[in-house]
Parts: structure tokens; C-alpha cells; sequence
């Protein structure tokens, strides 16, 4: 981890400093990459040199690979532009996006490998079968419209919908679910455990002034809030940099002991707030 | 091959394809077949906004509203469409607030609304807050809204299904209705036949036939091309939004909101160009008329970087916290793939492929027409994909949000009205045919060409030639080139022979409809002798009411070949004025 953090501080001088539009083009290196190639049935990391030109990002190479040597190589991708959530992946052992890392965080010298994400089944190569995902996704209850105020009639603070916004962000990559030490190497842990993403969608209902819904009980009993021990992976990892554990998990954790010491807290909370 | 059946198969799962599913899915057995995960979708890259009249911040009605959008469209809008968008616009925004879509709120708690270019107050008077927005990611939570609920309805998606044809039925009178859809499965390479009443197309837009686009990798158009080939019309095709800020060479796009916030464009002496070209609103002008006008400082050699071909968006006069509270985006996609520093340089920008006017004919009950008159039974559009024509020549920003909420409910809606009255339509014999025929020609093709080569000639054959500048002889040239292409594409050959997740297969397929869909815009365009909206001639370059007050249709041929016809535009108020800002 350290030496990964070490190389993305230097990206972060020399964009101050190199600063060539990519339309220059003007730097070519080889560089050498280990990409992970196989199916269900198994797979190994395969050795390619290839060529990187100034101010491209990982999938950029990745398409080249595609282009000149391995056309049958497999990776979703949709945006380019780190809104689509698609093309997620673990370079250098570190989940990513592909399309967001540039090549420049990297020395030249460097082997850079891009491996699936680990906390889901392969389907080929670079692409992973997610559907765990959509399974906790169709878990959790939608928005509950309070009772007694018309459509047109609701009435909210900004400050209360900035909350749910900077939740609203997640664009589903899933590299918060893949980095969670809950489920990362504990295929056992998933029935129980929702992962990040969907506790932290949990508590954006939660904070939703108007949301008639009881979350919390959900969020402890059938989403696994417990098994969070805030350690702060998902937030390193999130490439909206999404504040996941302090602003999501730990208010929710807060929440739903309040709660257990006494009831009325809840019924408390969701009154005052519609109110407001 | 496995066969489903269904009462009605929507075919996209972004805006447009979910709103329909809600509305279906209440009424009907419902099937949503999309080609991405369905918060993928390209409904998700949209930053500004939506605009209705909700007049929670001042004046407004919806009559306003449909003048702008009429003029905005440089009068090629149909209003008796455009009055229906704006009229359900009001219902369409309290819709997804209810739906838990957390919009920016006023300090009264109500939703907030700002200004976006060509909406004003009292036909021209100045500009008027209307845009609905929720921070600047309005698309994506619009997306993740509508994607919620339709969980909580129990919609059925099939996901990663790429539909390739489009099956049709006579019936008792001989009157070709939809029948069902045919999909190609991509995690297992199996081919599905989903026999349907009703189906209905939200596939999205085409801006893939471009090098600079703001449009995700897979908008290739798929749904007009499977329309194109069973010999139905294409709209307008030749209207295409080009969008002034994209990052130079990539195309990625900075939302319009910079300009808003007060980030000006300079040309290499650093002059601020738009003084010349708008003098009174400037870099806020219409997305048409600054495009031009960068591309033409451009080929005046005004240009800036070491080529001369872009222009900058100047930012380094705003302060630091105001860029980063309300343009994050921007700056991020400034450093990561330009490596350039916003707050003390400027961004090198050049006009981008942004949106697609044209495309499936509709009415406003979205049925798809097969002329100019009669409708296909059982077929619907709405979307990026479909052509009512509520942007004319010119779509206003914000209103491509709306007219998938809206048009995307009406569509929902009369589909599952048709399904429920209608018979399951008997499936043509072997539906499969055509696909299982395209997919093994490719697989087993031993040609010599390749798809990302043929694919990056054309796009830059359309950039060259069919962008914000066009005329008789860059067309023709385009025509010739892409000619050649297709000719060669019968040649392609894939890498990727296998079954599993064979991405090679479908780009080579989704390059066959792209190839298709150029020829009918480039044609289109050559065809149209004027320049309006979108579509700007220098060989002619005023707008000619008098001969070209009319839709193009598109129509393909029994060779292939692209044959022209045109549409009347319904007038209901608004006769044509020059458009001046
Ligand atoms: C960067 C950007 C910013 C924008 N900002 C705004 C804005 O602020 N306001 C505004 O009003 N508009 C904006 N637009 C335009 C607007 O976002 C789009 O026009 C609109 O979202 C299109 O929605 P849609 O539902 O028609 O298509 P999409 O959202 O593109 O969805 C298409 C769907 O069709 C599916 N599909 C495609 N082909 C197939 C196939 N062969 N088989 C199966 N499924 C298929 C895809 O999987 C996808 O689910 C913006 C556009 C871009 C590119
Ligand atoms: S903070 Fe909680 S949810 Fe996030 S990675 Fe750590 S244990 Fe997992
Ligand atoms: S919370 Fe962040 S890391 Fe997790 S899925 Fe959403 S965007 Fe990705
Ligand atoms: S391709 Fe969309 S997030 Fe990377």
C-alpha cells in the first residue's frame, strides 16, 4: 500500500509541472504489463510490452493490448470518463478504476499488473460477475413517500438533501464492495453482510427527511452493519471519494444504538425531522 | 437458443427504457433487455438539468417553455409535441421527487431551479431559472431513481443482452406488427427470442460515428440501425448537437455550467473570441453558435497548442473555492486526462459530438411511424433514440431529460395498453436466422481488415467532414469514404473466436450499424441545402424556410441504397423568426 501511495504523490507533482495537453503527444515509452488471463476454469497473468504515450490512463492501454496483441482480451468498459462505474479492476493489487488511473502514477521501469476484482467470480479475464451486487440492490426497500403530503408538497432543507447527494454520487463500481475485508476473502460473509456500498444506500434513506421507512432495524438485522469494524478501506478506495465510513457507516452505527437504548429515539428522529 | 414470452420487451434500460418499465410494468408483463447494466446506461452522464415550469422561483409557465423549445429548435420542432413535453414537464419532475430524488432545494424547502442557455421568460424577454437540478449529477440520480423503483416493482431485466433485430408479423390485413425482438446474450454467446405484443426501442444515441464525442463507447445507434434494416424511416438524421466544451482530442465533456459559473473562451492571443461572434451574451450563446465559432477561430489559425486546433476555457479568474464547490468534475477530468491545472491554466477545449436529433419517427403517444402517416402496430420509441420531434434541429440543454421522462411514460403507457388488447403475434419462421447469420459470418470470417481500423477511419472521416462545418464537397467526400468502408467491412475479421464475453464480436456488429447510420446523416445532410440548427452549411448558410421547413426521411432502399422523402412540421403557434440572442 505504501509504495502505491508513494507513486500517486509524485503524480500529484508532476501534474503541476509536466502539464502537456494529449493532444501534443509528445512521450512514448514500452511499458511492461502483467494482466490476468482466463475463464471459471481458471487463469494465469500473461507478460505483454506495450507501448504508453503521454497522458494516457490504464484502459487506454489495455485497448491497445486489444488492438495489436491479444484481441480476445475481455474488459467492460462504457464511459472512459469515471462516471459509468464499468470498467473496475485491481492494478498494482489496488482496486481502481481503469479509465481514472493514469499511466504517469507509474514509473516507467515498473511492471504494472491489472487483475480482476477478486471479491466476485471471473467471467473472462478482466471481467467479473457483479450480480452479488444487484441481489443486496434488490434487498433494500426504495424511497417510502410519507403519508399524508401530496406529490408537489414536499418540503425539504438543502442542508438534508446534501447529505443524501453526497451518497447520491456512487456510480456502483462495486470497489468498495471488493476492498471490504467482510467479504474480500470471506466468500461465507456474504449472505449476511451487504457491503458499503448498500449500508451507506441504507443510510442515505435513513437521512432522508422525508422517508417513512424504518432502515435501521434493517441496516443491524439484515445488512450486517455490525460486521463493519470502520476500518476505512471502502473510503480510501471509492473513486468519488465519497466519505463512505464517516458520513454513512458510523452515523448509521450511531443511529441504531440510540435506538437500542431506547425505541422512542427512532419514532423521536423521524418526527422531528419532518417538521422541518 | 431459448425462447421468451413476454407482454411487452423494452429494449434500453437509461432513462427513457425505465421510466417505460415503471408505467408497463404496473399494467403489463414486462421484460427490460439492455446491453449495459442498467446504471450504466449513458442517462447517467448528464450533469446540467431538467427543465419544467414549476415557477418555484419566479414567473413561468409552460407556454414559455415550449417557445424556447421551439425556437431553440430553429422552428424543425413539431409543437404539438413540444407543448406536451412541456405541459407533462411539471408532473415528470414531482414524479421522480416522489419517486426519492433528492432535487436542490430553495430556503423555502422547495425544489430549486437555475438558468440554462435558451430558456427564457416571456418569449426572449431574459433569461428565466427553470433547470431542476440535483447537484450536478442530475442524470445519474434521475438513473439510480428510476432504477430503484423499478426494483421495488419487480421489474425483470435481462442484462448484458444485446438485441440485434427487431421480428415483425403480418396480420390479418397484412399490416406488419412488432412481434418480439431478437437478443444476443453476452456472458454465454447464446441467442434468445423474446416474442412480445408490444416492444419498445430506448436504445439511446449514435455519437460513436465521431472521433470527438462526449457519448460512451457503446452508443452505436443499435436501435435505429435494426430499424433502418427491416426498411423503416429514420427522422432528421442529419441533426446532430455538437457541444462547445469537450476536452480537446478526447471529447469528454465539460457541462456548460463553466461558462455559467463565468469561465470564458480564449484563442491562442488569449483574446476573448465570443465578443465577436455573440457581442451581447457572449460565451453564453446557444451550443450551435459557439461551436461554429470555435471551429472557425480554429481554421482562421487562431488556434491554440502546438498543432493550433483547440481553443481555451478560461477558468483561472474564478476563485479556487468556487471552482471546486461547483465544478469538481470539470477539474478532475482536466488533470486526469489532460494533466492540465485548471486553477492556473487554461483547459484546451474543442466542439464535441454531443446528441442526436434525429432518429425513429414517432407520434406523441410514441408509435413508431412507418411513413409519413401510419404507424407500425405494437412498436414504440422514446429517448435519444426516438424523433417526435421536440428538438427540431437544435435540442435546448436540460430537455433531453425531459423528454425521456416524459416521452419515456407515454410510451410505457400506450405499449401496455396495445399488449393488453392485443394477441401475442405469431413469431416469423426461423427469427433467429438473420443474427445466427451475422454472429457466424463474423466468427468465422478470414478476412483481412479490422474493426478498431475501419471504425477510427470513419470517425474521422465524420469529423472532418460532417461536423460543425459541412459542404457539397466535404459530404460527397465523406459519402465516397464511407462507401469504401463498407465495402471493406464485409472483410472484417474478429480476434476473439469464443463464446464468453465476446466483446470483439458485438464491437464488429455495433460498427455495421454505425457504418449505416453515417451514410444516412452524411446523405441526409447533403441533401439539405440550408443551415439550421445543428446542421450548418457554408456553401449555404441561411436558413431557408421557403424549401427546407420540412423533416427529412430517410428510407432504405432495396439495394441498400438511402432514399429521401420529407416530413411537414406540425405548426400549432409559432411562425418561424429569425433566431437572434
Ligand atoms: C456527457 C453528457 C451530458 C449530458 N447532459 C445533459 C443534461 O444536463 N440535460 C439533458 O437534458 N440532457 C443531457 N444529455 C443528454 C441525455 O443525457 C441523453 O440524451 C439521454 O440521457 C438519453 O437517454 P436514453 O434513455 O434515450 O438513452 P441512454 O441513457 O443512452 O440508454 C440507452 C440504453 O439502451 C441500451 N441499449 C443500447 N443498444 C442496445 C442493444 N442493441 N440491445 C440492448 N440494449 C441496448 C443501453 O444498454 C442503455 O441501457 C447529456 C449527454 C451527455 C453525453
Ligand atoms: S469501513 Fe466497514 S464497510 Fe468499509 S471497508 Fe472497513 S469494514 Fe468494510
Ligand atoms: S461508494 Fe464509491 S467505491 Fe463504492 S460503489 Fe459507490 S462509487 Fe464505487
Ligand atoms: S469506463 Fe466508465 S467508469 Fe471507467
Amino acid at each position: 500500500m505504501s509504495e502505491i501511495q508513494m507513486s500517486e504523490d509524485r503524480s500529484e507533482e508532476r501534474a503541476g509541472s509536466e502539464q502537456r495537453p494529449a493532444t501534443s503527444g509528445s512521450r512514448t515509452y514500452d511499458a511492461h504489463f502483467q494482466v490476468w488471463r482466463g475463464d471459471t476454469e481458471g487463469g494465469d497473468l500473461t507478460d505483454y510490452t506495450v507501448e504508453v504515450n503521454e497522458g494516457e490512463v490504464v484502459l487506454d492501454i489495455i485497448h491497445r493490448l486489444q488492438a495489436t496483441q491479444a484481441g480476445d482480451l475481455a474488459c467492460r468498459w462504457n464511459c472512459k470518463a469515471g462516471k459509468c462505474g464499468s470498467c473496475s479492476a485491481e492494478i498494482n493489487g489496488r482496486p481502481r478504476l481503469m479509465c481514472m488511473t493514469r499511466m504517469s502514477t507509474f514509473t516507467e521501469a515498473e511492471t504494472i499488473t491489472v487483475t480482476p476484482m477478486r471479491a466476485f467470480p471471473v467471467i473472462k479475464d478482466l471481467v467479473t460477475d457483479v450480480s452479488f451486487n444487484y441481489v443486496k440492490a434488490s434487498e433494500v426497500p426504495a424511497f417510502a413517500p410519507p403519508a399524508g403530503v401530496a406529490p408537489g408538497d414536499y418540503r425539504m432543507a438543502q442542508v438534508d438533501v446534501e447529505r443524501s447527494q453526497e451518497f447520491r454520487k456512487c456510480i456502483e463500481c462495486f470497489l468498495c464492495q471488493d476492498t471490504c475485508h467482510v467479504v474480500r476473502d470471506h466468500e461465507e460473509n456474504k449472505t449476511a453482510f451487504a457491503g458499503p456500498r448498500f449500508l451507506m444506500r441504507v443510510a442515505e434513506l435513513d437521512m432522508h427527511p422525508l422517508d417513512a421507512a424504518d432502515r435501521q432495524h434493517q441496516a443491524q438485522e439484515e445488512f450486517g452493519l455490525g460486521y463493519c469494524n470502520i476500518t476505512k478501506c471502502c473510503t480510501e478506495v471509492c473513486p468519488e471519494h465519497i466519505k463512505i465510513t464517516d458520513n454513512a457507516l458510523i452515523p448509521m452505527k450511531e443511529r441504531v444504538a440510540d435506538r437500542k437504548y431506547d425505541p422512542l429515539v427512532w419514532l423521536g428522529s423521524k418526527i422531528g425531522r419532518r417538521e422541518r | 437458443m431459448q425462447t421468451h414470452k413476454y407482454d411487452v420487451v423494452i429494449v434500453g434500460a437509461g432513462g427513457a427504457g425505465m421510466r417505460a418499465a415503471l408505467e408497463s410494468s404496473t399494467r403489463a408483463r414486462t421484460a427490460v433487455l439492455t446491453k449495459l447494466y442498467p446504471t450504466r446506461s449513458h442517462t447517467g452522464a448528464a450533469q446540467g438539468g431538467m427543465c419544467a415550469a414549476l415557477a418555484n422561483v419566479e414567473e413561468d409557465n409552460w407556454e414559455w417553455h415550449t417557445f424556447d423549445t421551439v425556437k431553440g429548435g430553429d422552428y424543425l420542432v413539431d409543437q404539438d409535441a413540444a407543448e406536451v413535453m412541456c405541459k407533462e414537464a411539471i408532473d415528470a419532475v414531482v414524479d421522480l421527487e416522489k419517486m426519492g430524488l433528492p432535487f436542490n432545494r430553495t430556503p423555502a424547502g422547495r425544489i430549486d431551479q437555475r438558468r440554462f442557455g435558451g430558456h427564457t421568460r416571456n418569449h426572449g424577454e431574459a433569461p428565466v431559472r427553470r433547470s431542476c437540478y440535483a447537484a450536478d449529477r442530475t442524470g445519474h440520480m434521475i438513473l439510480q431513481t428510476l432504477y430503484q423503483n423499478c426494483v421495488k416493482q419487480d421489474v425483470e431485466f435481462f442484462n448484458e443482452f444485446y438485441v440485434l433485430d427487431l421480428l415483425m408479423t403480418p396480420d390479418a390485413d397484412g399490416v406488419e406488427v412488432a412481434s418480439g425482438v431478437v437478443a444476443y446474450e453476452l456472458a454465454t454467446g447464446e441467442i434468445h427470442i423474446f416474442n412480445a405484443k408490444a416492444v419498445i426501442l430506448a436504445t439511446g444515441g449514435f455519437g460513436k460515428v465521431f472521433k470527438t464525442t462526449s457519448n460512451a463507447h457503446t452508443l452505436t445507434g443499435d436501435g435505429m440501425g435494426v430499424v433502418w434494416r427491416k426498411g423503416l424511416p429514420l427522422e432528421d438524421m442529419e441533426f446532430f448537437q455538437f457541444h462547445p466544451t469537450g476536452l480537446a482530442g478526447l471529447g469528454i465533456l465539460l457541462s456548460e455550467a463553466a461558462r455559467g459559473e463565468g469561465a470564458i473562451l480564449r484563442n491562442a492571443d488569449g483574446e476573448r473570441f465570443m465578443e465577436r461572434y455573440a457581442p451581447t451574451i457572449k460565451d453564453l450563446a446557444p451550443r450551435d453558435i459557439v461551436a461554429r465559432s470555435m471551429a472557425n477561430e480554429v481554421r482562421e489559425g487562431r488556434g491554440a497548442g502546438p498543432h493550433k486546433d483547440y481553443v481555451l476555457l478560461d477558468l483561472t479568474h474564478l476563485p479556487r473555492e468556487q471552482i471546486d464547490a461547483k465544478l469538481p468534475d470539470i477539474t478532475e477530468f482536466a488533470r486526469t486526462y489532460l494533466g492540465v491545472e485548471p486553477y492556473t491554466e487554461p483547459v484546451p477545449v474543442y466542439p464535441t459530438a454531443h446528441y442526436a436529433m434525429g432518429g425513429v419517427p414517432t407520434n406523441i403517444e410514441a408509435e413508431v411511424l412507418r411513413n409519413n402517416v401510419d404507424v407500425v402496430p405494437g412498436l414504440y420509441a422514446a429517448g435519444e433514440v426516438a424523433c417526435v420531434s421536440v428538438h427540431g434541429s437544435n435540442r435546448l440543454g436540460t430537455n433531453s431529460l425531459l423528454d425521456i421522462n416524459v416521452f419515456g411514460r407515454r410510451a410505457g403507457i400506450a405499449a401496455a395498453e396495445y399488449a393488453l388488447k392485443a394477441e401475442l403475434p405469431e413469431l416469423p419462421a426461423d427469427p433467429q436466422v438473420m443474427v445466427e447469420a451475422m454472429v457466424s459470418t463474423l466468427l468465422t470470417s478470414t478476412g483481412a481488415e479490422k474493426v478498431n481500423v475501419i471504425r477510427t477511419e470513419l470517425q474521422n472521416t465524420m469529423d472532418r467532414n460532417a461536423q460543425v462545418f459541412r459542404t457539397e464537397e466535404s459530404l460527397a467526400e465523406a459519402e465516397a469514404e464511407i462507401h469504401a468502408l463498407r465495402a471493406r467491412y464485409a472483410d472484417v475479421a474478429i480476434s476473439d473466436k469464443g463464446k464468453r464475453y465476446n466483446s470483439d464480436l458485438l464491437e464488429a456488429v455495433e460498427l455495421g450499424f454505425l457504418l449505416d447510420l453515417a451514410e444516412v446523416l452524411v446523405i441526409s445532410a447533403r441533401n439539405r441545402k440550408e443551415s439550421r440548427g445543428g446542421h450548418a452549411r457554408e456553401d449555404y448558410l441561411e436558413r431557408d424556410d421557403v424549401n427546407y421547413m420540412k423533416h427529412t426521411m430517410a428510407y432504405r432502399g432495396a439495394d441498400g441504397e438511402v432514399n429521401l422523402d420529407w416530413k411537414p412540421v406540425v405548426v400549432t403557434r409559432y411562425q418561424p423568426m429569425a433566431r437572434k440572442y
